[in-house]
């Protein structure tokens, strides 16, 4: 409902706007926030909008929507394991400093046939050219190395791919379907392990291969219910939180007692 | 539909295989006599659980089960206050500075290796004890000889030690030294393995101690009531790996299991279920020698730094 009321007011706003200098985006999300509580098994979001053409009677020029959504960024660490003594363990590893915990783009047709591998890299679209920040290498006892820059190849697309395998990096390049000149619009999957946070939807209008408007919106995810509280608890007030275990299992043991006695 | 969100492990688990897994080793538990932890956290391990967490919160729920279990001694008067006074002060010391290396280990990113060494170690020697001693009987009860008991060796360097004291409920009067060292080995093992160590204890006050049998599960129980709060703590804080919601399953599984696992053990032929629990005790400790051998389908593994 409040999705045909958006798009609704989209239209209106396309008809109305008189003017318009270049082609500009106009776009809203169908929630800004995200709660995960202990039934949560995934969600998706909804990123509509319109383009307001200079001229929406040119129908030579192509245009193109991509749209990203990134999660909250921090330091991560890829671990390898290697064969020692017959088992293996976790050997070397590298430190990057700025992973989005989540990362998804999605788009009209796929990134290569819509703008240029500069374009992608600069503005970080496609899974490839996602910025992880600084790599430090460490060695076996956790000092650090000098890296290589094939192994440092190696070892971010192994995080992608690990990424990738928990559902929390994906590339649509089909994702976004325009509705008619103007409308388009864009789902895309929340899985239940994402992290909380503050996330970003950019969207992205290309006009023959160049960037002409982009515009973002903020998304929050929060965990909320017992899962929250117990979490926060645990993070916040540690001792509190043992000492509240502790006493927890001491009553729990001796209810048990006095339910079973003979 | 039945999963629920686990907030320490942040994963979700379906309900009932956590209830069914405190209920079977609550019943395994129950029949022999043993804590159980160490089968729970393998298990946990292999669900998914991460390993620190499945240790720490396995801890916390070994508290309930120990006082839920001291307290039928306690009527017996089968405790041995001052002995196991005595005992906590060697497991306090061997309980900090096991959580300080569980904690030095995870900065390394080894602690899921730490764990799956020491499991595979214990289990593989406690199951081929166990085993070994049950066919053992098996066979001399069906040869018609009575199975002789273990050889009690004596220790006379015990009784040379210094800082001897009297215990007068266990009738002895032996070095403090003694009781302060198992008490911390243990410490270490409930801190590292989130175990009871009733497995290493018991017998060390047996054979080394030479404590009377009938105060030795009671005492066991009573010290290690205070050395797993201090490790549910200490893991809380440096850590932060206790799962109360975990732990809150695994009791309620456990306290049911326990009480039929009881009734039922009293029913059945001893031998055969002391081979049988040796079996299952071998069979999980080579499940996880397995997986340290067998090269892993991924070799990569992320770790994203708690940011606080």
């Amino acid at each position: 409902m409040r999705l045909a009321a958006g798009i609704l007011f989209l239209i209106l706003a396309v008809l109305t706007a008189r003017g318009a200098l270049a082609d500009q985006l106009v776009t809203d999300l169908s929630e800004h926030q995200i709660s995960i509580r202990s039934n949560f098994t995934g969600t998706e979001i909804l990123i509509f909008g319109a383009v307001e053409a200079e001229d929406p009677t040119d129908l030579a020029t192509e245009r193109d929507i991509v749209v990203v959504v990134t999660g909250p960024e921090g330091p991560v660490t890829v671990r390898r394991k290697d064969r020692v003594a017959g088992i293996w363990i976790n050997y070397d590893a590298v430190r990057f400093e700025r992973v989005p915990s989540f990362y998804s783009v999605s788009s009209t047709r796929p990134l290569t046939r819509i703008v240029s591998m500069d374009t992608r890299t600069i503005e970080g679209l496609g899974l490839r050219h996602i910025g992880l920040g600084a790599a430090t290498g460490l060695s076996p006892t956790g000092a650090e190395t000098t890296l290589q820059e094939d192994e440092l190849k190696t070892f971010s697309q192994a995080l992608l791919r690990n990424k990738q395998n928990q559902n929390l990096y994906r590339a649509e390049p089909s994702g976004v379907a325009f509705l008619g000149r103007s409308l388009f619009r864009a789902t895309v999957d929340i899985p239940s392990n994402v992290p909380n946070g503050l996330y970003t939807a950019k969207v992205y209008l290309v006009s023959d291969g160049q960037i002409t408007d982009a515009a973002s919106a903020p998304l929050f995810v929060v965990k909320s219910g017992m899962e929250r509280a117990i979490y926060a608890f645990a993070h916040e007030q540690p001792l509190l939180y043992g000492i509240f275990a502790v006493v927890f299992a001491t009553f729990a043991g001796w209810a048990a007692t006095l339910i079973f006695r003979d | 539909m039945f999963q629920i969100y686990l907030p320490i492990a942040e994963m979700p688990v379906n309900i009932f295989l956590i209830l069914g897994m405190g209920g079977a080793v609550g019943f395994l538990s129950g029949m022999f006599g043993v804590g159980g932890g160490f089968l729970m956290t393998p298990l946990l391990i292999f669900t998914g659980i991460p390993p620190a967490v499945a240790v720490a919160t396995q801890a916390n729920q070994t508290i309930a089960s120990s006082i839920s279990g001291v307290v039928a001694h306690w009527r017996r008067s089968a405790v041995d206050f001052k002995m196991g006074g005595v005992l906590m002060i060697g497991g306090v010391i061997g309980a900090v500075g096991g959580v300080y290396l569980f904690a030095y280990v995870r900065a390394l990113g080894q602690v899921d290796l730490m764990i799956s060494l020491s499991y595979v170690l214990f289990l593989g020697v406690i199951g081929s004890l166990m085993l070994n001693e049950s066919v053992r009987a098996l066979i001399a009860v069906r040869q018609g000889r009575s199975p002789k008991s273990a050889n009690r060796s004596h220790h006379s360097w015990i009784h040379g030690l210094p800082l001897k004291m009297r215990f007068r409920r266990s009738k002895l009067y032996i070095s403090a030294i003694p009781p302060i060292a198992i008490g911390a080995f243990v410490g270490v093992l409930v801190a590292i393995m989130g175990v009871s160590g009733g497995f290493v204890m018991v017998p060390a006050m047996i054979y080394l101690l030479r404590m009377p049998t009938n105060v030795v599960i009671g005492t066991s129980l009573f010290q290690i009531i205070f050395v797993t709060a201090l490790v549910t703590v200490l893991h809380a804080v440096e850590n932060q790996a206790v799962d109360i919601l975990l732990a809150f399953l695994l009791l309620l599984g456990g306290v049911v299991g326990a009480q039929f696992g009881a009734r039922a053990g009293q029913k059945l032929a001893g031998e055969q279920l002391r081979a049988l629990l040796g079996l299952i005790v071998l069979l999980v400790g080579l499940r996880l020698g397995f997986d340290l051998v067998v090269q892993p389908d991924e070799l990569f593994s992320l770790t994203s730094a708690v940011t606080p």
